[in-house]
């Protein structure tokens, strides 16, 4: 098979995604970025005015600069689960779009790299708003949508392959909520995006570095904040990005090819 | 030959941990122009047969070579020439009607000027120009139809494959689909038509090969399969307890001899 020919029906699936997003901007820019500014506004603002600042890895820094940096790893690990879990769901189940790219010169290996870029991308996109509106509001340093895009991507990508994997397994469109709760709102509450994963009793914390948020939310205070860089983080996340990524796309084959 | 299908076995695991043998050793051929039917009721193995033969499903045993080339080994240039239209509705409904097909078309490297003037005379054609600019979803279940069927001609594919095309159409609707497909076999297309209606199979294939559990059971033109089979004599059929009408024999009768089911399950009555 030929490279360029295969990234070019990638691309052609993931235009496929950006026509429906364009088609649909405004209905998606309320959902993707409504969200951000809320937590910002409630965590950051509101409880950040009685919190004041903390401190977190060594460094004094305002509640609300600390919030907003997590707010990019939330973004990241909303935005690419539920646009690969439900979104994914709906067009493997429902639509069975899939099934009729994958008929055509496309593969289902290629249309399944599309899907998982576009998620990757559409989240990639909020994270760096949430940069830039922090750049805006003083909190972070001017090169910060820069320095954070690859980890970004790449957390994105993890992100979605778990929401994909999780579509790949649920027979229904409810099943998706029990790793919502079991999994994806612990590491929301517990992963270091509103208070330092250090004030954690010595066992959660290791449970909280087992998961990737917090490898997320490391490496993005370093890039943001300078906050010291954490060498664990980059083994931890490329470790669950190789494996999410690569159990997702073969549980979707199995869910799809008989 | 343009489809050439030679001793497909697809076997797979189903939920009580066992095996089902959806294909077994199925072997047939369609040419250029040719209108091939593969007629069986529900659960036969059609649609099975279908998703390997469009590469989707790979197969336990056999090959599948469209104009050539194995689809399995060679997926990318095997469906560069071929059109499916699944049984299940696989229409994109995030977009358009219009904007539909001209997506699809690019799948197939079509240039979207070219694509844009296809997909505007297949609208014409199948006689929904006038649902260009509306939501998928919004259109009835024969307009989906048809436009599924649409979709699968807008490569202009040398083999077409069709599974149930025309269910859920009504009899001016059919009809009419039937034409395009002529036109289509005309033209030099090689069809394959899955379907369980007779009348579909008798009207429209040049051959039918009857599959029932999977494996083919005859294969002959409509008008051979009968004389060969059943006869030229009227075949006397029990309408209701009493009513009994006389009528030409026909593909159901040869299904039924050959495989003591039916194609249709009679309907229960109150």
């Amino acid at each position: 098979m030929n490279i360029a020919d295969s990234l070019w029906a990638v691309r052609c699936v993931w235009l496929r995604y950006f026509d429906v997003f364009r088609n649909s901007l405004p209905y998606y820019l309320v959902t993707t970025f409504i969200e951000p500014f809320l937590y910002v506004l409630a965590f950051g603002v509101g409880v950040g005015s009685l919190v004041g600042s903390l401190q977190a890895g060594g460094e004094e820094v305002s509640y609300r600069r600390f919030v907003f940096s997590g707010i990019l790893g939330q973004t990241l690990l909303f935005q690419g689960f539920y646009e690969a879990s439900y979104g994914g769901f709906v067009r493997m189940y429902y639509q069975k779009i899939f099934n009729a790219m994958a008929v055509t010169p496309i593969t289902l290996s290629e249309v399944l790299w599309g899907e998982l870029l576009w998620d990757a991308t559409k989240a990639t996109v909020a994270a760096e708003i949430v940069a830039v509106i922090g750049v805006a509001a003083g909190d972070f340093p001017l090169h910060a949508p820069l320095a954070v895009l690859p980890v970004a991507f790449a957390s994105s990508l993890l992100f979605a392959g778990m929401g994909l994997a999780v579509a790949a397994r649920s027979r229904t469109i409810e099943e998706i909520s029990y790793p919502q709760y079991l999994l994806v709102f612990p590491m929301f509450l517990f992963c270091g995006v509103f208070f330092p994963v250090e004030s954690l009793p010595a066992a959660l914390q290791w449970a909280a570095w087992a998961l990737p948020l917090t490898s997320v939310n490391s490496l993005m205070r370093t890039l943001t904040l300078g906050f010291p860089f954490q060498a664990r983080s980059v083994p931890i996340l490329a470790a669950w990005l190789i494996a999410l990524v690569a159990f997702s796309r073969r549980a979707m084959v199995r869910r799809l090819v008989k | 030959m343009l489809l050439r299908i030679g001793r497909l076995t697809k076997r797979y695991r189903i939920h009580d941990g066992g095996f089902l043998e959806a294909v077994a050793d199925v072997s047939f051929e369609v040419h250029a122009g040719e209108c091939f039917g593969l007629l069986g009721p529900n659960g036969a193995g059609k649609s099975t047969a279908i998703h390997c033969i469009s590469g989707f499903y790979p197969p336990t045993r056999g090959e599948v070579l469209i104009d050539g080339i194995n689809v399995h080994a060679d997926p990318k240039r095997a469906r560069q020439v071929l059109g499916v239209c699944a049984q299940e509705d696989t229409l994109d409904t995030d977009f358009r009607v219009f904007d539909q097909l001209v997506r699809y078309a690019t799948f197939f490297r079509i240039p979207v000027e070219e694509a844009r003037r296809r997909a505007a005379a297949l609208l014409t054609r199948f006689g929904i120009e006038d649902k260009a600019g509306e939501l998928v979803e919004r259109l009835s279940g024969g307009m989906k139809r048809r436009l599924q069927v649409a979709r699968a001609l807008i490569s202009r594919p040398k083999v077409l494959v069709l599974d149930e095309p025309t269910t859920g159409l009504d009899p001016g609707m059919r009809r009419a689909l039937w034409e395009i497909l002529m036109d289509e076999r005309a033209k030099g297309a090689a069809i394959l038509l899955c379907t369980h209606y007779m009348e579909e199979a008798e009207r429209l294939c040049d051959r039918v090969g009857l599959i029932a559990k999977g494996r083919i059971v005859d294969i002959d033109t409509p008008r051979s399969l009968i004389a060969r089979c059943i006869g030229a004599e009227p075949v006397a059929e029990e309408l209701r307890p009493g009513v009994i009408w006389t009528r030409p024999p026909n593909l159901e009768d040869v299904y039924l001899k050959l495989t003591g089911a039916r194609l249709h399950e009679p309907e229960l009555t109150a």
